[in-house]
């Protein structure tokens, strides 16, 4: 029942939470901290569960079931059998994976946002968030992972439409339309499935009964291409992401994209494997467009949020690369460089940010000696920042370097271009960090009164450390990848 | 007995019209109650009368309409209360249309239904009132003509008039049933024959715009599909190829007119006739086993929200004078509750999860998926996507933008709790679809 619990109740408590703290605004937040650590812990559990089911007391079906399958069953609730549809709840190594990373994102989140205005409402949105997040990652039922999937979207509509910059309403409707409209295509592919396999559970779906593989296979690529995005569907995630309050942005690049990432593991990879390898190189082709066309504008970018925002979409190209090759090595990397991207482009787009609020400006051209002025903001900017180009000893160097050995493995020398795409990642980081962070002080930045919070503080200094942590010892990341990809003949 | 009751009520209700509105409610809602209660049983006009049986789909559809109708009397106020006795008549006519087995009785009581509709907009303020409720005056009657000279043209050719007797391979059936469907059209506001109810859904006073564009469409949705089916099935390539078109144009041009409108009851009611467009696929998929649950969840999925979004219309104009989408700005700050109901009721509307808009339109697309035109549904579905546009743009208006005036606006207790029950009605069919599709499977 727990698993249910943490999916609805903070759908249908969030409006509650909401007008019971409309006059004691400064309550929301410790309820939200409350409840994603809650949220941290069960998720923690779950991961002990799955990685070492012996050391639990599992009836000898579910072990076995756990053994076979790689899925910790959490229960089945709101049977419809006339349909042969449920809410089945069931989670793998790779959802736990997801799981953690979104509540550990929301707890840091809390911290950045200590001080928003309308607390009551934002915190409680946050609360919501939670809810059909969670379940994206925990159910199998594909009607039930989409519907989880478009609600997540009302949230984030309030959240960036009420506390973003200036063009925030326009960014806010973009952003929804745009990710919803091409939802329906993975919703018509969805049907699809059920229509020729019968069964809405995609541990049940066998991709031999498919009367149209290739169909069902676009109509849900392109579903997940607009949320990921790759290249011709990005065009929302650069008003979106510069509009967002920053906390938000790291939400959206942290967690929203990752669910574009993670269907496109579940519904190509695992579901239609014979057709994924026939289309694979379409996936490395979108791949490699994405990498560089994203990486020249953010080369060409003088606007901080922006530079930062393409160069997120960049790396999910090569997260689709990695996607693509099909193999244990490439998946894991996969799942490494989707962890690594969350917590490196965070403190990145935190710092924008916080800029952006400090100096009212969002131009590297007038900013300048920042490293002089804020000398922590400036740290952690240059550390993720690094980190984002792959300088070893960061999560970033191991996240590209899995992605290229294994994608080398998979296509051929010729894939190696992809390590063009860190050039250009450099190039773009570089120069900001020159512009930007080095460099004389302007006017603007010499009289900016720089102060940061403790709660920020604490924030960005958390995100400093995981990303050395995991760059330094990356073997607890793999582990989950090794649980979560054998199927494809792990170690 | 249920529909005796409620013909009764209807009748003593206008007596305390002048002396105390509050128990002519109060009426009301114990009729409707009484009359839920009776259906429950398995009492309604099938005890009394041949040609009508009560069947579990059936039913679900009832318990919806008696409970929209009574959260509607609950809330209405002052010059509104005419419709009281009016939304009894109403039900009681309902009742037996979704009953009815037999044609004849079908079109009898589908002009009774269109009568009574006319009196429900004739409850004129002022000249846009009257406008409206013209328009919808002389549609009916062109639709009540056209209607009864398909059935005229139908009635040469069949020997009986019961659903299960009926003569459905008669040499003139299609085309005859071609003319009775071009004339419920009109009452289903399928494009080309939408144009009176743009106007008439957004002009007449909105309670009774609630029940015309709510409850009465949803009525007729079903007892239409109910009563064609039999022909639906007869023709399949003629089904496919009308219904198809004609959802396509309809939900198509109502979008895309919406995109453009300034007044907020007009937005509503072109969105009602999109809703017919989206309604019509699983009329298209009639030879799908899941075409009845498509009609059914989405009519009984759309009589709670569309009621509800013109009913918290009414209460805005009443107590704040909105009429365009300037008028609702920084709505969120002035009627915080009611806000928040609008807003849930404008994403069911435009099918976002856990609400009963997106189940209905997921088992209606469904249905049409398993017919086999994934492609209509393809288009469907994107129209729906693109529909979310105008939804959006009216909670941008309540919530992101600063009002004018920060007046709080108070509701009454009558509206709250007439909301509150088309609130649970909507998150209850958005949640647990069980209910009715074991219902309709066996149809």
């Amino acid at each position: 029942m727990i698993a249910l619990d943490i999916i609805f109740a903070p759908i249908f408590l969030s409006a509650l939470v909401y007008f019971l703290t409309r006059n004691a605004q400064q309550v929301t937040k410790y309820i939200a901290l409350g409840w994603f650590v809650v949220l941290f812990f069960i998720s923690y559990n779950w991961l002990g569960q799955i990685m070492h089911p012996e050391n639990y007391n599992f009836s000898p079906e579910i072990l076995q079931y756990i053994k076979a399958t790689g899925f910790l069953p959490l229960g089945e609730f709101l049977r419809v059998p006339e349909f042969g549809f449920s809410l089945t709840l069931q989670i793998d190594a790779l959802s736990v994976a997801m799981l953690m990373l979104t509540s550990l994102l929301l707890i840091l989140v809390v911290f950045t946002s200590w001080n928003e205005k309308y607390q009551a409402a934002y915190f409680s949105l946050l609360i919501l968030f939670s809810g059909p997040i969670f379940g994206v990652f925990m159910t199998t039922n594909v009607l039930w992972f989409f519907m989880f999937w478009e609600l997540t979207l009302v949230p984030m509509l309030f959240l960036v439409g009420i506390w973003g910059a200036e063009r925030r309403i326009y960014a806010a409707i973009k952003f929804f339309l745009f990710t919803h409209v091409f939802a329906m295509f993975m919703f018509i592919g969805f049907f699809l499935l059920y229509k020729q396999t019968g069964y809405w559970d995609f541990t049940l779906i066998k991709e031999s009964a498919l009367a149209t593989p290739a169909l069902i296979w676009w109509l849900m690529f392109i579903g997940f291409a607009a949320k990921l995005p790759i290249f011709p569907f990005h065009t929302w995630l650069p008003d979106a992401h510069v509009q967002a309050p920053s906390s938000i942005s790291v939400l959206l690049a942290g967690v929203l994209l990752k669910m574009g990432a993670y269907g496109l593991i579940r519904f190509t990879v695992e579901l239609l494997p014979a057709t994924t390898q026939k289309f694979a190189i379409w996936m490395v082709i979108f791949g490699l467009l994405t990498t560089f066309f994203a990486g020249m504008l953010a080369v060409y970018e003088k606007h901080i949020k922006k530079m930062v925002a393409y160069s997120s979409i960049s790396h999910m190209g090569l997260v689709v690369i990695a996607i693509a090759t099909m193999s244990y090595d490439g998946l894991s990397a996969a799942l490494y460089e989707m962890i690594g991207h969350a917590l490196v482009i965070s403190p990145l787009f935190l710092i924008a940010g916080w800029l952006h609020h400090k100096t009212h400006s969002w131009y590297m051209t007038d900013m300048g000696g920042i490293m002089k002025y804020a000398p922590y903001a400036g740290t952690i900017f240059m550390l993720a920042g690094m980190a984002a180009l792959g300088l070893p000893g960061t999560m970033g160097f191991v996240g590209e370097l899995t992605i290229i050995i294994s994608a080398v493995k998979s296509f051929g020398w010729w894939i190696a271009v992809i390590a063009l795409g860190g050039l250009i990642s450099a190039g773009y980081i570089i120069w900001a960090v020159r512009r930007a962070i080095h460099g004389e002080p302007s006017e603007l930045v010499m009289k900016t009164n720089f102060s940061m919070s403790f709660a920020e503080k604490f924030a960005l200094a958390a995100f400093a450390f995981l990303i050395i942590y995991f760059g330094i010892n990356p073997q607890p990341i793999f582990d989950v990848a090794n649980q979560a990809f054998s199927f494809l003949g792990g170690m | 007995m249920s529909f005796i009751i409620l013909i009764a009520a209807g009748l003593i209700v206008p007596l305390f019209y002048r002396s105390n509105i509050f128990i002519a409610k109060t009426i009301a809602v114990i009729a409707f109650l009484t009359a839920a209660y009776f259906i429950y049983q398995g009492q309604s006009l099938n005890d009394i009368f041949p040609y009508f049986d009560l069947n579990k789909a059936t039913m679900l559809m009832e318990f919806a309409l008696l409970a929209t109708l009574a959260a509607v009397s609950v809330s209405l106020t002052g010059f509104e209360r005419p419709l009281i006795a009016q939304m009894l008549f109403l039900a009681g006519i309902a009742l037996a249309l979704l009953e009815s087995n037999n044609l004849f009785l079908f079109i009898v009581l589908f002009e009774a239904m269109a009568i009574i509709s006319y009196i429900l907009v004739a409850n004129i303020r002022n000249f846009f009132n009257a406008e409206g409720a013209i328009k919808a005056f002389i549609a009916g009657g062109v639709a009540s003509g056209i209607i009864l000279l398909g059935f005229a043209l139908f009635s040469f050719v069949t020997d009986s008039f019961n659903y299960a007797n009926m003569n459905v391979n008669g040499k003139y059936t299609l085309i005859a049933v071609a003319i009775m469907l071009a004339g419920i059209f009109y009452k289903l506001t399928v494009v080309p024959m939408h144009a009176w109810a743009a106007d008439a859904y957004s002009q007449v006073n909105h309670a009774a715009a609630a029940i015309l564009s709510g409850v009465i469409k949803s009525v007729v949705l079903v007892a239409t599909f109910k009563a064609f089916y039999k022909f639906l099935i007869a023709y399949p390539l003629a089904t496919v190829l009308i219904f198809s078109f004609f959802a396509i144009l309809t939900m198509t041009l109502a979008n895309f007119m919406a995109l453009w409108q300034k007044r907020i009851s007009k937005i509503l009611a072109y969105s009602s006739i999109a809703h017919s467009g989206y309604a019509l696929i699983p009329f298209a998929a009639a030879a799908s086993i899941y075409s009845y649950a498509g009609v059914l969840y989405y009519a009984i999925a759309y009589i709670f929200m569309q009621t509800s979004v013109f009913l918290i219309l009414n209460d805005f104009r009443r107590e704040a004078g909105v009429k365009y989408l300037r008028d609702i700005k920084g709505m969120g700050k002035r009627a915080p509750i009611h806000s928040l109901f609008f807003t849930i009721q404008l994403f069911s509307l435009a099918g976002i999860p856990l609400l009963a808009g997106f189940l209905a339109k997921a088992v209606a697309f469904y249905s049409g998926v398993d017919a086999g035109l994934w492609g209509v549904v393809l288009i469907a579905a994107l129209n729906s996507a693109l529909a979310v546009g105008y939804y959006v743009w009216i909670i941008k208006h309540i919530y992101f933008d600063e009002a004018e005036n920060n007046q709080k606006i108070e509701m009454s207790a009558g509206s709250l709790i007439s909301q509150l029950i088309l609130l649970t009605g909507t998150l209850y069919f958005g949640i647990v679809a069980s209910g009715i599709l074991g219902a309709t499977i066996s149809f």
